[in-house]
């Protein structure tokens, strides 16, 4: 029966091989071949969410499967799930340690999770294990250098690549993408100018070519690239980034309901795409656990880590989309003042902890270890842990005394930071929320439980996350600055000295030439960073008050505790 | 057999569609019967009962006034204030409608409504005690102390035992400087009834102040932390007449007044203080002490706070605001009596407050959680989860340059420990602070920032953030603060 599911899906008769597959697996749940061929279907033409549990299936039944590991890694990584994909994508390196394929997965996703150091070690091992010229691998690195701002290694990566494989396309864009995001937009349109010729209707050339036409001004020509990417696609229409990219050029434009529409068909397609949606419950359990733990009461009765004089981080907090890139590229433009970019560190640790401090709890309950004889300096650990991290990333400059480290919602384990580095400035970008909800909508954004895919699940997560600052305010003594990302734009030296002296650092004149800061700020804020400052961004939500009108209520009441006027 | 059985058996028979007799009592009953409820403290019960009435007869003026009376009880003024109102227009109403609707307009804040409403009582009831005192209050509040004063006496001279109306005039006389008739007055404030009584049980006598050769005197921390700390001045005088003391004192304030009094033996609680002979408040010795305006025990220092705590919580700050920064102690909000006297904090700490201060909030109860919702220019750091007692409160202010605050205890801690305080006062603040002044006999580090007009908080608020503007620009951090306001009051 099997073998005939097998021949049956090779001879392209799916709907055979599929209930061959499912009959065998009805008497047989654990037949792993019957789970490769159903994988299979599902992968070319089921949701995502059923290639996957196929795959758990076939690694529940053998551990040791490496292919099935591989596969669920990328399928992870690709629907945004990088945490977990990490998690088998370094079961696939203990597995295979002289992979080269296993190596490159582990880049591809520590390049994507933030990590684009630890990323750039496996890409040269991969690259070492295939013998040093492969150029896929090395457009691979190539990318993770980009992240790491390593502009011009990235560079002479691609024209390495390209010399070897002069026709890949991932590879033209990734060049491509690089040469923008270092405001190259000539060298970024000749690239272009070559890979269309060799693949003229590749749709993600032309998205490539719509973002550089909008970044140079010609809104219009960006959006007759799209209108091409439309003509070409099987159905006429576009997929969730050209539709975010198109709502960014009609709101240029102000055409602000048909952006908005866009924004709105580009989550719909997103949500179906991936199989995400908000998850609630963990969310609320997540902030109901901290809120418990957390108290005022408990706190007098925790030790806080000591403080080294190492460098010290400055954590610039804020929901995605607040101006905490903003607030980064401005302060590091200090000479005292490294760039940490957005650390992956602090959720690292809440992971770890209970591992570290020996708890049968979860974090945050297991930071009841701490008071136990042999964990009364587990905060000390955490703290080191967290800086030895980010010592394997080299990102410290000469001469710094603090690096910022922006990744958002790191508020929401806020409590956590103070134990940790009680003498940390927190900065806290805040903006106003139905711009941040806007904006965060608008964006392709996997934060916060996957709230960005709904307008009204982004309102909400930006509720709870803010009453957990609140909370947190309440009940413990924090070295906090709230800043205005409205203020920054107003008045931007003003902004930067009160932040400068809140850290301890004198005013320099470098912070306000920020956009001059050759820095690459990887987030969906990089080129805006690049500009000077702007007030079409302050108040955007006035464009799209009718279709924000549902979450107003959601909102109102921390509308007004922030202190902005009526909607 | 009782009636009540009867009914009882006769349900029981009827299970399905038990038959509800409705027996009419005359409105006057009703109204007596929700009364009771009311003195009894029953006031959902007679809230029930007058809403029943005010079904069958709207507007029913009785009805109306008592369930303001109700509303008053539960703490909701305002509701009070309408239903009396509305009580009032239905015409005819008696001098104890005036008289209440007078207390009501007083709470809140209405001044010149409570003063109108007042004399109306008066009008037509010249021989209510009660309803002098309660025009005497809204004289006060309105600062008119010669008809504040004039009203108690009247209340006095009607019924010399209505001790709310000796402590009013009290607080007159006191507010003027007639310390000596004010002290005298001042006494009564434990007949008050609900004021509570700090007295032990005893058959031992209150002390009269003269010297005990042998014997213990038991002193009692009456009052609020405010009055406790404004009044240990004198502890030093009363022993050199009573060397054998024993003080009792709140736990909040045990660690600090052993701090400052280590000879002294101290108690929170009244019971095992042991034999004595004689017991005082401490808010009974201005008074032993013969205490004139001109004669008030000020020492630029009274209270040292305690230096290991002072230690831990500089460190504690240094890590929190560390560097050259002008840390400014701030306390918004007391109990809610006295009335009046708090601040919202998104009041106090207005955004244009200038560049280089850290505000330290020394605010502990309910307001504190007002911190949350703080996002104004100068960073702010939330002590108060972390103060235990008073302790802490002193240790913390040690390390700051200014402390300012309403009239709380926080003031009398700064102040007596020789810290420049900045105190925003009502329109009709506390006796101690006096008429008109800028400054303080009690406290020379002090200065009052005062409301000219009742209500008015912005316009203090305003002078408060010019004055640390004028600080700021004037001395750099750690240089020392202004405490002098000058010749004109702030």
């Amino acid at each position: 029966m099997i073998a005939r599911a097998v021949q049956a899906h090779t001879a392209g008769e799916l709907q055979l091989a599929e209930r061959l597959s499912l009959g065998l697996l009805e008497i047989m749940p654990t037949q792993c071949d019957a789970l490769r061929v159903l994988y299979e279907i599902r992968k070319s033409n089921g949701p995502p969410n059923a290639a996957e549990t196929l795959l758990r299936r076939l690694i529940a039944v053998d551990p040791n499967d490496f292919k099935a590991t591989c596969e669920l890694a990328l399928s992870l990584m690709n629907s945004g799930g990088l945490a977990e994909a990490e998690l088998h994508a370094r079961n696939a390196v203990r597995m295979a340690p002289e992979n080269a394929q296993a190596h490159n997965l582990m880049g591809m996703i520590l390049t994507e999770a933030h990590k684009p150091h630890f990323g750039e070690y496996h890409y040269r091992r991969a690259l070492h294990l295939s013998g040093g010229r492969d150029p896929i691998l090395m457009a691979n690195l190539a990318w993770n250098l980009k992240n790491q701002g390593r502009m011009e290694q990235a560079r002479q990566l691609y024209v390495d690549s390209t010399a070897l494989a002069p026709n890949v396309w991932q590879t033209l864009l990734g060049w491509v993408r690089l040469e923008e995001a270092d405001r190259q937009f000539d060298q970024a349109a000749a690239i272009l100018d070559h890979a269309e010729k060799q693949f003229p209707d590749c749709a993600k050339l032309l998205l490539a070519r719509a973002v550089l036409l909008r970044r140079t001004g010609n809104f219009e020509q960006a959006l007759a690239a799209l209108d091409q990417i439309a003509r070409l696609s099987s159905d006429g229409a576009l997929d969730a980034d050209e539709l975010l990219e198109k709502a960014a050029l009609l709101d240029r434009l102000g055409r602000y309901d048909e952006a908005f529409s866009a924004i709105e068909d580009a989550n719909h397609l997103a949500r179906r795409a991936l199989g995400h949606d908000y998850l609630a419950e963990p969310a609320q359990g997540l902030a109901t656990r901290l809120k418990g733990f957390f108290t005022a009461e408990r706190l007098r009765n925790l030790p806080r880590a000591g403080i080294l004089a190492a460098p010290q981080p400055i954590f610039v907090l804020g929901f995605p989309r607040s101006g905490t890139t903003l607030v980064e590229q401005m302060l590091s433009a200090h000479p005292r003042i490294s760039a940490g970019d957005e650390l992956p560190f602090i959720e690292e640790i809440t992971a770890v902890m209970p591992r570290m401090f020996s708890s049968p709890l979860a974090y945050p309950e297991a930071l009841a270890e701490l008071w136990m004889a042999d964990f009364r300096d587990g905060l000390d650990d955490l703290r080191d842990h967290y800086l030895r991290r980010f010592r394997q990333l080299n990102l410290m400059e000469r001469d710094t005394a603090w690096f910022t480290d922006k990744m958002p919602l790191n508020e929401t384990h806020l409590g956590l930071i103070a134990l940790m580095f009680p003498g940390a400035p927190l900065i806290h970008v805040l903006r106003h929320p139905l711009d941040v909800v806007l904006s965060v909508f608008g964006n392709n954004l996997t934060h916060g439980f996957f709230c960005a895919y709904r307008l009204e699940t982004a309102a909400r997560h930006y509720v709870l996350i803010m009453d957990l600052v609140e909370h947190y305010r309440r009940e413990m003594a924090l070295r906090y600055l709230p800043v205005r990302y409205e203020d920054i734009v107003d008045d931007p030296e003003s902004s930067v000295r009160r932040m400068l002296d809140f850290i301890g650092e004198p005013f320099d004149e470098r912070c306000l030439q920020f956009h001059e800061n050759r820095r690459f700020a990887r987030t969906a804020s990089y080129a805006q960073v690049t500009e000077k400052l702007y007030a079409r961004s302050r108040f955007r939500y006035r464009h799209y008050l009718t279709q924000l009108e549902p979450i107003v209520p959601i909102l109102r009441p921390i509308i007004e505790r922030l202190g902005y006027g009526p909607v | 057999m009782d009636l009540c059985s009867n009914w009882m058996d006769a349900a029981s028979q009827h299970r399905a569609e038990p038959t509800i007799h409705m027996v009419p009592l005359p409105l006057v009953s009703v109204l007596k019967i929700a009364a009771e409820y009311e003195h009894a403290g029953r006031y959902d019960d007679a809230a029930e009962l007058l809403r029943t009435i005010l079904e069958a007869v709207p507007n029913q003026r009785d009805a109306l006034h008592l369930l303001g009376v109700l509303a008053f009880r539960k703490n909701d003024p305002l509701a009070a204030m309408r239903l009396m109102e509305q009580a009032i227009a239905q015409g005819a109403s008696p001098a104890l409608f005036w008289r209440n609707l007078c207390t009501l307009y007083e709470r809140t804040g209405r001044y010149k409504e409570a003063m109108a409403a007042g004399r109306r009582a008066i009008e037509l009831d010249p021989g209510d005690a009660q309803a002098q005192h309660n025009l005497g209050i809204a004289y006060y509040r309105l600062l008119r102390i010669d008809d504040a004063v004039a009203c108690a006496r009247r209340a006095i001279s009607i019924d010399p035992t209505l001790a709310v109306a000796h402590f009013a005039l009290a607080e007159a006389l006191l507010v003027q400087g007639e310390f000596a008739a004010g002290w005298e007055e001042y006494e009564w404030r434990f007949q008050i009834p609900d004021a509570g009584a700090p007295m032990p049980n005893t058959d031992r006598p209150q002390w009269d102040g003269a010297p005990i050769a042998n014997g213990r005197l038991l002193l009692i921390a009456d009052q609020g932390f405010g009055d406790v700390i404004q009044f240990s001045r004198y502890i030093p005088w009363v022993r050199e007449r009573c060397p054998d003391l024993v003080l009792a004192c709140g736990g909040e304030m045990l660690s600090l007044l052993q701090h400052n009094f280590p000879w002294l033996p101290l108690t929170n609680r009244l019971e095992p203080s042991g034999h004595f002979s004689a017991f005082c408040p401490l808010s009974g010795l201005p008074r032993l002490h013969g205490t004139r305006l001109e004669t008030i025990p000020a020492t630029p220092r009274s209270i040292y706070a305690v230096p290991d705590r002072v230690a831990d919580w500089k460190r504690r700050l240094d890590v929190l605001s560390p560097g050259p920064k002008r840390r400014v102690g701030i306390v918004w909000a007391g109990r809610a009596n006295p009335p009046n006297r708090s601040v919202s904090l998104s009041m106090l700490a207005p955004t244009a407050m200038p560049d280089g201060l850290v505000l330290v909030a020394l605010q502990k109860g309910p307001a504190q959680r007002e911190i949350a919702g703080y996002h104004g220019r100068a960073p702010l750091i939330n002590l108060g989860p972390e103060i235990a007692d008073f302790s802490d409160t002193a240790a913390i202010i040690e390390s700051l340059e200014l402390v300012v605050t309403i009239d709380t205890a926080v003031a009398h801690l700064a102040a007596s420990m020789g810290k420049p305080v900045w105190i925003m006062l009502p329109y009709a603040a506390d006796w101690r602070w006096l008429l008109g002044r800028c400054d303080s006999p009690w406290y020379p580090t002090a200065r009052l920032f005062r409301q000219e007009t009742p209500g008015q908080w912005e316009p203090v608020v305003a002078r408060v953030a010019e004055a640390l503007s004028r600080m700021s620009a004037a001395f750099p951090a750690c240089s020392g603060i202004e405490t002098s306001c000058g010749s004109r009051c702030a």
